[in-house]
Order: C-alpha cells, then structure tokens, then sequence
C-alpha cells in the first residue's frame, strides 16, 4: 500500500494546534484503512454499541467522543477482535474481521482503557513480551522508550511507575509492530501537560507516515487540534461525524463579546453572529464608547454538549 | 511460527513466577519442609498394633493371657461376634487383625481334643504380627490347661483378607512419601492459579489476545509451564527422597500424570478467583478433597467410597502401591487409566472455564 500523508501539502509535523486543512475522512483515491458497518453490541439486556457504522483513512485521525458509557470501548474492543459485533461487519487494511482477525491484528496497534502492564516486569520487558508476541525481534525497544520519554527508566519494574509513565509505555506498546491502523482509547488520560503534548505529538507523526488512527478523548480541546474529523457517539450511536470546523459552525454559535463605556460604567454584552458577519462586526466596531471587542467561536464542547445534553468534566 | 507466542508467554510466565516472592518463598520453603520431615522420619516400622477378639464365653481369660502380650505392642479390642470382627479387620480402622475362636475352643482345649483358632489378617499386616497371633493363641491354651501344656496344642488357621502384603510393612517415611509428593504437586496448583488470575485481573489478556496470539496459545502455554513446574518439583523430592530406586519410569509417568492433573485444576481455581483471596479460596476449595486421598493411605485398609471417588485417589494410590510396594505397570495400569482419565476432564474442565473467562472482557 502507498504510504502517504494525507494533510495538506507544505504542513509539517507539529506537536500540537495544527490546526489549518481538515482532509474530508478519505484520501483522495478513496482508500479506506478500517470500515465499520452497523455494529451493535449489547451486554445482556444493556446495548452498549447500537448501529455504528464509519470509515477511517489511512494518514485520517478520527476523534470518538462521547459521554461515559457512551459505548466507546465497546466500539474500540469490536474494532481490536476483541469482542465478536453481535451485528455488522468490520473490515481492516481490506480484511474482513470474522475471518482475518489474527492477520489484522499483526497491523493494529491498541493502547487500552486500562493501564494493562505487568507490573513486575520492567518496561523494557513488558515491550520485549509484546514484541515476541508480534513475532517481531528486531524491534529498537531502547528507541521506542526513548520516544515517550521513558529512555532512562525502561529497566526499572513498571510497579515503580507513575501512571503517567504506564500510560505513556503502553503507548510505546502500541508502536511495537509498526502498525497500519492505531486504536488508542484515551491515550493521553492521566498524563501531565508536556507529556500530552508529547503524546499528541507522536500521534500526529505517525498519521503522517499515513497510518490510520482512531482515539477516544474526554479533552475537548485536543480533539478539536488532533482529529481529521471527530464522531459523536452518546447511547451506542453516532450523533454526527465531521471535522470539527464543519460541526462548530452548524451546531455551535459564533458570538461577539463586546465592553463599552456608557455614562461612565462599563457595559458588557453578547452579540450572536449568524449568516455573514462583516456588516454586524463593523456596526459594533462603529459604536460609541467601545473598549473591546471579542470574536468567539464555538467550541467542541459547545457541540458536545449541545449533542449530549450535559457539560463534560 | 505457530508456537512462537506459546514460547513467550512462558517464558514470561517463568519469569513472574520466579519474581513472584510469595510462591518462591512458598516452594523453597516446602520442598525443604518436607525433605526435612522426610529424614528425619523413622525408617524402620513400629508396629502397634490393635487386634480384635473373639472368644465366645472366655472374654476373662482372654483378658488375663493378653496382659502377658502386653510387652508384644498388642492392643486388644473385644468382639462379640464372629462377623464384627471380620467386618473390622477389613474395615481396617478399629483393628488390624484379629483371632476368631470357636465356640467349643476353651472346653476342647481344656480336654485336649483338637481344635482351630483362625487369625485374621488384611494385606498390610506385618508379618511379625502373624507369629505374636499365633503366640496368643498358644497363651490361651496354656492358661485353660493351667500349667501343662495341652496335650493337643490347637491348630492354627490363618485367614488373610484382602491384598496379601504380609511381608511389606511400610515405615513411616514410606508411609508419607505419597503425601509429600501431592502435596508439593497441589501447592503448584495454587501457583498456576496465580498466574492465571493474575493475567485476568490486570487485564494483561486482553493485550496478549489483541495480538496475533490466541487463547489456546495463552491455554497452551500456562498448562505446559503448570505441568513442568509442578512435574519437575514433584521429580525433585522424589529424587532426594530416594524414591527412584525401583519403577523409576513409571513413577515418572505418574507423577506426569499428577502434574496434568493439578494442573487443570489449577486453571479452574485461577480463572474463578480474580485477586489474591478469591485465589487462595478456589484452590483451598480444590486442595482440601484434593489432598484427602494421600492422608487416607496413611491408614490401612481400603478407602471409603467417596475417597476412591476423588481425583487423586488413583494418583495415591499408584504412589503407595509404585514407592511403597514396588508394585509395576501389570498391577497398577488400571490406576493409571484411572489418574489420566482424571487429568483430561480436569484440563478440559480448566480450559472451559478459562475460555469463558476470557471471552468476557
Ligand atoms: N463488561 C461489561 N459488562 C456489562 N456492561 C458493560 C461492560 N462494559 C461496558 N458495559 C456497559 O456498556 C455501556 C458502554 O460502555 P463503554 O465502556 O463502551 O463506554 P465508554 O464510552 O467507553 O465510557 P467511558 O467514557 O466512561 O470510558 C455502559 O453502559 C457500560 O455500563
Ligand atoms: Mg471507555
């Protein structure tokens, strides 16, 4: 398969805030790294996953979010072969999951919910494991903890860890065997704002390299400056799935903070911009007393809530 | 390539287990436990030995020519009846053998007519025990006949029921050789467990299983290093408690086979006990009845029912009959058949369970 970046030409790899050109969720030839096609799952009575269906490219990050419970590591666990779909059908890298699983498992790479290391083993044997397991002996261990920071403690026993470090080793776990689709489910939860970005940073590097990623995040934030295109899912389904500039502007509300001085006190109001706001903006600009004046978009977390009906934490 | 994630996941496992100070500690500490105990056990037998009676009408004088056997060990229990006392001697808890009067014994032998004393013996009695019987025998008649000896000393008729084992009178350390061995192979149990669980709880197998590997390499691999734990610590003891001095390949198969067989269990108890208590409490649940069989061999006789019913009860008995008795392969392949059959429902039953288990992630 071509190996190829998707983003914009001239872009180049930046920790965070790239920002700039959204790619449309495909590559331009249509490729298609992961295909998920109406999957459900119910635990019991309880339906965690009820029809979700999306395409992910390859060099396409795609951001899942979604309240707690919302039924994104179910998703997450069909995509890995995990959980068999008890509906639907899952296709990687052009393989079908009920019949290839253990073949797109090779090319995947997972970091899990939980923290799941042995603890007694250091994290330089902990990747060594993983590594064999992948059939893979030629892997550069000492290069890959360098690369989430942990150059200097892979020989000590992951018990002694923080739960950064464990989150930022099964990272470097899921860069083992050089995979063609990453599945992280929250991988930047419980780490400090310099590893995040880190973190974020190795992430976007490898959606260059044209490797397909889907991740979970409760950071608004970071969804907005790392995902292609985000899904929201709330009671198993996808609510809408875009880029995040297309979704701020259809379901969030620009708006215009605006102080002025009047009769000696200070007034503060909230304009809502709709449609072209040139002629609005200059009419404000114009008025009397102004002191300033604020443009504020509409941000991920307006949309999350205005889709789930509740703030996030 | 097949094997290859089996190979690491033992090795890995080999690895926690070593790191693992509890079950370190646990094994170092057993195997020189019993080693010890072993030793220090005497080597010789020492017999005593209750007996039962029965003499219709001269319970008295019975009484007065037992004291004289005092100083032989002898025990004495009294039976009213013909058919308690043999019932007893095969029971083998109350006595170990036993003398069965006639009803006209003590008349016959008080005016010289012949007559027949039977002594009653199970397979395990010591030889030696014969001859103090028959002595007793002699003792009953001298006291009815005062002191001439009888004219007609009465005939002497031995009865052996069950297994003749006469001559092969186990010591204490023979004794406890099988229940050393077990239980080194149960406290394996326990460890596999652990490894087992330990797997499940941390969710490191939702890891292992997003990989190309599979649970029936995860399967695989815990049953081999389970296996190879439990057989090489079981070979181990054998070794110092020079037990390989006869039978040596078919003590190895057995032990083979009792590793097979903790083994199963041991992943029954780890994929049903998800942190350190529910651990120890499943394989508890396991090594109680488990262990049973071993302790029953302690006592002569043939186990109840429900022991021979137990999983081990084959594993114990064809380690008593192999290293107490040299008994080979003839003798005891029914064992055997019995303890293999046993290994493979457990290992089935292990890899239902872990199989389930594991499903639900
Ligand atoms: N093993 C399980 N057994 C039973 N129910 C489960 C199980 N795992 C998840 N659920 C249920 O399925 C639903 C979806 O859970 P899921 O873990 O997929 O949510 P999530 O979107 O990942 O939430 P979070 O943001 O808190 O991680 C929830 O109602 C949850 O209670
Ligand atoms: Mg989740």
């Amino acid at each position: 398969m071509a190996r190829r970046a998707v983003r914009g030409q001239g872009q180049v790899a930046c920790a965070w805030g790239c920002g700039g050109v959204h790619t449309a969720g495909m590559s331009p030839d249509g490729e298609v790294a992961l295909r998920a096609s109406g999957l459900r799952y119910a635990y019991g009575d309880r339906v965690a996953v009820d029809g979700v269906s999306f395409k992910l490219a390859p060099g396409e990050v795609l951001g899942l979010l979604g309240p707690n419970g919302a039924g994104k590591s179910t998703t997450i666990k069909m995509l890995i072969g995990l959980l068999p779909p008890q509906a639907g059908s899952i296709e990687v890298l052009g393989m079908a999951m009920s019949q290839h699983r253990s073949a797109i498992q090779a090319r995947l790479g997972v970091v899990f919910e939980e923290k799941n290391l042995y603890p007694t083993l250091s994290g330089r044997e902990n990747l060594a494991f993983f590594a064999r397991l992948f059939g893979r002996r030629d892997v550069d261990l000492d290069g890959l903890l360098d690369r989430v920071g942990l150059a200097t403690r892979g020989r000590d026993r992951v018990s002694g860890y923080s739960k950064g470090m464990r989150q930022r080793l099964t990272v470097a776990r899921a860069l083992l065997n050089r995979p063609d689709v990453l599945v992280l489910d929250e991988p930047t939860d419980g780490l400090d704002p310099v590893s995040a970005r880190s973190i974020r940073g190795l992430i976007r590097e490898e959606a260059e390299r044209g490797v397909a990623v889907l991740l979970t995040t409760h950071d608004m934030y970071e969804a907005d400056g790392l995902s292609d295109r985000v899904a929201f899912i709330d009671q198993g389904r996808i609510l809408a799935l875009d880029t995040p500039e297309r979704l701020k502007l259809r379901h969030g509300q620009r708006t215009v903070r605006v102080r002025r001085q009047v009769d000696g006190a200070v007034e503060e109001s909230v304009v809502t911009l709709d449609g072209d706001a040139g002629d609005r903006l200059r009419e404000l600009v114009a008025a009397e007393g102004l002191l300033t004046i604020h443009t504020e978009e509409a941000t991920l977390e307006d949309v999350f809530v205005a889709f789930a009906g509740r703030r996030l934490e | 390539m097949a094997s290859h994630p089996v190979t690491a996941i033992i090795a890995k496992d080999l690895r926690l287990f070593l790191r693992d100070r509890f079950y370190a500690f646990i094994t170092l500490l057993g195997l020189g436990f019993y080693v010890l105990v072993f030793w220090l056990l005497p080597a010789a037998a020492e017999p005593a030995i209750p007996i039962g009676l029965h003499l219709p009408g001269g319970e008295d004088l019975l009484a007065e020519a037992l004291a004289e056997e005092a100083d032989q060990g002898l025990e004495v229990v009294v039976f009213t009846s013909r058919s308690d006392l043999e019932a007893a001697v095969l029971a083998g808890d109350e006595v170990l053998a036993g003398l069965d009067f006639p009803a006209g014994f003590l008349p016959a032998v008080a005016s010289g007519r012949p007559t027949t004393a039977r002594v009653l013996l199970t397979g395990e009695a010591p030889a030696a025990l014969h001859d103090a019987l028959s002595a007793v025998v002699v003792e009953v008649a001298v006291a009815v006949a005062g002191q001439d000896p009888p004219v007609t000393f009465p005939e002497v008729e031995e009865l052996v029921l069950g297994v003749d084992r006469a001559d092969q009178v186990l010591s204490w350390r023979e004794q406890l050789r099988p229940l050393l061995l077990l239980i080194v192979l149960l406290v394996e149990m326990f460890a596999l467990a652990s490894l087992v669980a330990t797997e499940i709880a941390q969710r490191t197998i939702t890891a292992i299983l997003a990989t190309p590997a599979r649970v029936r390499d995860v399967l695989a691999a815990k049953t081999l290093l389970g296996t190879a734990l439990a057989f090489s610590q079981a070979v181990l003891l054998a070794a110092v408690t020079a037990t390989f001095t006869r039978q040596a390949a078919l003590l190895l198969v057995v032990l083979l086979l009792g590793a097979v067989l903790v083994t199963g269990f041991g992943l029954v108890a780890g994929s049903l006990g998800q942190d350190f208590i529910a651990i120890v409490f499943w394989s508890m649940v396991f090594f109680v009845p488990l262990v049973i069989p071993a302790f029953a061999m302690l006592f002569p006789g043939t186990p109840a029912l429900w022991i021979r019913a137990l999983p081990t009860y084959g594993l114990a008995e064809t380690l008593v009959r192999v290293t107490g008795y040299g008994e080979g392969w003839a003798e005891v392949w029914p064992l055997l058949a019995l303890l293999a059959a046993w290994g493979v429902a457990a290992f089935l039953l292990g890899a239902g369970v872990l199989g389930r288990r594991v499903v639900r992630v």
